[in-house]
């Protein structure tokens, strides 16, 4: 632990200096409608409960550390930061870049970020709050260097960006919650214009932004919430928008022959698997040897290819890019004859029947087709699956363990991040036994003392190089014992955009970030 | 007059106030909307505070005194998602949704009367074979596939109207032609059956034999005694469009108050659901008192017998 403590010299090497301060930015001119297919429903970070919240905030708001489009972390408005030992006790030292404002002019201190911290930690704001939950104190050194101190360690915190959003103590204070979310103001490269629920949002450039070289080169932003994939197609094809989110997979090679249109898949922050009970002795997922034999009888390349027109990614426990993804761990390949020949050694030469439980809500394309194809499968060999339909809200219920318990039967599933992510805290959740009261696998269908030490130490792990290590060692004994649930696929999503248009993707806000867009001169 | 409009209303009453009912109980039954507000590594201290911040852990009862207690007032809680007032997020939506049931229901009306006149009044021949086929057409079309294939002619072929939006007169059309679509149908069926029952009575063959001109006879005469039961179910179409109008807002991306809703079901945020289908209800029961109300205007009959 001491060790982990020690001063991360890695920090200096996810931060790229940023010496465009000294040039100065041209003004952005022109108007640009874009078309995302889901809409945020807060603009207010604080107030977040989902992740497409981010596709509104995450163009005007922003973190002390950052994902590039490169998927490197970087220092953003955090200049430098470090973690420190003091006393045994873990310290980020964090120091602010000088120079940035927040959108109304006030220029962005260490106190707006105590400000955040005490609005993240506040359970009537925020939904979060057990993410600050191990800071002990927030301690102001000067306008630009505070210090958080730690009660112990807490990788989540270094894995998701160091959590904070910088938000403006003296507007919020002067204009309360109410009036900020209808005019909230941060210090990203988009400024609130206007926006009429369940139609678009409009941004103006920040003339003013910090950041004189990553930044939009078009004055107007419009984001229009258009739901319906053909409708969005259809507003894409007639000019009314000259971007778009979320191509239907089965569109997708249509849309790279269209002449004057730039196309790109990225993957999405989802990572699909099957999951089931491995803890309850009963259950027929007991025996390693039937999950050896559920992840030998689905092919999965098949269902990407044949079900999702290409849009997935396949994934062994931990995605690319990911931190802690490791080349060499290999799927297990499609063998239906040696499923069958586990089942057998299992004590199941006639395979058995299983109920099988299937998301029907779209919450990723085509995921009850997907689903279908799983449970097709894996009847094939010998587990034969009873397939039962479920809504989002009951699905989401059922993956719960304070409520269902553990459930018989294999049931479709996906953990979520942020990009590029990093598993330790969905791990905590479904890999961690179930653990009442204390939020340690919620969703957990799996129970091994060993494997809760080593997601334990990760959860406490703050060192990036040794956060990664053991990530790749979890996931080797993960993998071997299809330990909480068989990995499947990440779904891609796929965006379109005219040659007119200059689009960087970044991956803030699931690639929707706007952080470089603009119109060819 | 005045005693059938309060007795009118006093059901009106009693019918919302078993909607808010039905609808508290049901949603609630469905999901725990905490366990989709909340991430999945939240304690369950967490868990059981936020319980306690919404009031979810009082009995059902006790809660659904509370909603109605504070829906009296106008007041039905900050929506779980939002975290805005559900009333202000469905009051905003609710005029896109009441002008495009307006339009849907003109479009429809406008289409089934002259089919339905035509069709009766050409009984067995050709305009009555092509209506019949018009109607049955229409009911085999649910509004996402006519939506989907005007965008495909009108939008992206023809490039005449825009595929999406709110605001424009344009952006009205094929909105409002997709949600009227279906009940054209049954409009025509309803508006030629009750013509034809008319066109047979002895008051229109009295006219004939006094030589009262056949356009007369059928358009105004005729008509207006057929349009007792297409009234009757005017009204039911038009809260059938408020409820239903969901599909053709996901559509034509319409920000109204059916798209609203049906999000908020499946987020499990109860104060949205409860306002929007408290004032569906009020409208659903507003639109039949209305209808109710003008029979005594098409038919004075029925206007001297109450």
């Amino acid at each position: 632990m001491a060790q982990s403590l020690q001063r991360i010299a890695a920090a200096a090497v996810f931060s790229l200096p940023f010496l465009a301060h000294a040039q100065a930015p041209k003004p952005a001119t022109g108007s640009l409608a874009v078309a995302f297919g889901a809409e945020a429903t807060v603009l207010d970070p604080t107030h977040s409960s989902a992740g497409v919240d981010q596709y509104f905030f995450g163009q005007m708001f922003e973190q002390l550390v950052r994902t590039g489009p490169d998927l490197k972390r970087l220092n953003w408005l955090a200049e430098t930061w470090s973690v420190q030992d003091a006393g045994g006790k873990p310290v980020i030292d964090i120091h602010l870049r000088k120079g940035v404002k927040f959108h109304n002019g006030d220029p962005l201190t260490s106190e707006d970020f105590e400000y955040a911290f005490k609005r993240q930690s506040d359970k009537k704001i925020s939904i979060w709050t057990h993410l600050q939950a191990a800071v002990e104190r927030f301690e102001i050194v000067d306008p630009l260097h505070f210090r958080l101190h730690f009660k112990e360690g807490d990788g989540s915190y270094v894995a998701s960006d160091l959590t904070l959003w910088a938000m403006p103590k003296r507007y919020m204070e002067k204009v309360g919650d109410e009036a900020f979310e209808r005019a909230p103001v941060g210090t990203g490269p988009w400024k609130f214009v206007s926006r009429s629920v369940k139609e678009e949002i409009r941004f103006e450039a920040f003339d003013d932004y910090w950041n004189a070289e990553q930044r939009p080169h078009v004055k107007n932003l419009t984001i229009k919430v258009i739901p319906e994939d053909l409708t969005r197609v259809a507003a894409f094809k007639t000019g009314a928008v000259d971007w778009i989110d979320a191509v239907p997979p089965a569109m997708t090679e249509e849309f790279k022959k269209l002449p004057g249109v730039v196309t790109a898949s990225y993957v999405a922050p989802n990572n699909m698997y099957i999951t089931m009970d491995s803890v309850t002795p009963e259950s027929k997922f007991y025996d390693v040897r039937v999950r050896q034999a559920l992840a030998h009888a689905i092919n999965v390349d098949a269902i990407i290819k044949g079900v999702l027109f290409g849009q997935g990614q396949r994934y062994v426990e931990v995605g690319i890019g990911e931190l802690g993804y490791d080349p060499d761990l290999k799927p297990y390949p499609y063998d239906p004859k040696k499923a069958r020949e586990l089942l057998k050694a299992a004590g199941y030469p006639n395979g058995f029947d299983t109920p099988c439980y299937n998301l029907t809500t779209p919450r990723e394309p085509y995921q009850k087709e997907v689903g279908e194809a799983y449970f097709a499968y894996a009847s094939a060999v010998g587990i034969r699956c009873k397939v039962v339909g479920m809504e989002y809200g009951t699905w989401i219920s059922f993956g719960r363990r304070e409520r269902q318990g553990y459930v018989d039967g294999l049931y479709s599933n996906m953990w979520g991040h942020g990009l590029p992510g990093d598993p330790g805290t969905p791990w905590a959740g479904h890999l961690h036994s179930y653990v009442p009261g204390k939020g340690w696998g919620a969703t957990s269908t799996y129970s091994d003392p060993e494997m809760d030490a080593l997601v334990e130490d990760l959860k406490r792990e703050m060192d990036i190089p040794k956060r990664e290590a053991l990530i790749k060692k979890i996931a080797r004994i993960k993998h071997e014992r299809v330990a909480g649930g068989l990995t499947t696929y990440r779904p891609l999503v796929t965006f379109a955009w005219r040659d007119k248009v200059t689009f960087k993707p970044w991956p803030m806000a699931f690639w929707r970030s706007m952080q470089e867009i603009g119109l060819k001169q | 007059m005045l005693r059938l409009f309060g007795r009118r209303l006093l059901q009106g009453l009693f019918s919302i106030i078993g909607a808010s009912i039905i609808i508290f109980v049901i949603s609630r039954l469905s999901g725990d909307p905490i366990v989709m507000m909340l991430p999945n590594d939240a304690p369950l201290s967490a868990i059981e505070e936020m319980r306690r911040t919404l009031g979810l852990d009082r009995p059902l009862w006790a809660q659904y005194l509370i909603f109605i207690q504070h829906a009296l007032v106008g007041d039905f809680g900050n929506s779980y998602r939002w975290k805005m007032p559900a009333l202000q997020l469905i009051m905003d939506r609710l005029p896109a949704t009441i002008e495009l049931a307006v339009c849907g229901l003109l479009f429809s009306v406008a289409v089934a009367v002259p089919v339905g006149v035509m069709s009766a009044v050409n009984r067995g021949g050709w305009v009555d074979r092509v209506g019949r086929v018009f109607a049955m057409l229409g009911q085999a079309m649910p509004a996402f596939w006519v939506g989907l294939l005007l965008i495909l002619l009108f939008a992206i072929q023809l490039n005449w109207l825009p595929a999406f939006g709110y605001g424009s007169a344009s952006q009205f059309v094929l909105p409002a032609i997709s949600l009227g679509w279906y009940p054209v149908a049954a409009q025509t069926r309803i508006v030629r059956s009750a013509m034809l029952d008319v066109l047979d009575s002895d008051h229109i063959r009295l006219s004939r034999a006094l030589g009262t001109p056949e356009r007369l006879i059928v358009w105004k005469y005729a008509l207006r005694n057929a349009a007792i039961p297409l009234l009757t179910m005017l009204g039911v179409y038009f809260a059938a469009m408020l409820g239903g109008a969901f599909v053709v807002e996901t559509i034509f991306a319409w920000p109204g108050v059916g798209r609203t809703v049906v999000e908020a079901v499946f987020a499990r945020d109860f104060p949205v659901v409860q306002a929007g289908v408290m004032f569906t209800s009020i409208l659903f029961v507003a639109s039949n008192l209305l209808v109710d109300l003008s029979y005594g205007l098409v038919d004075p009959r029925i206007r001297d017998a109450r």
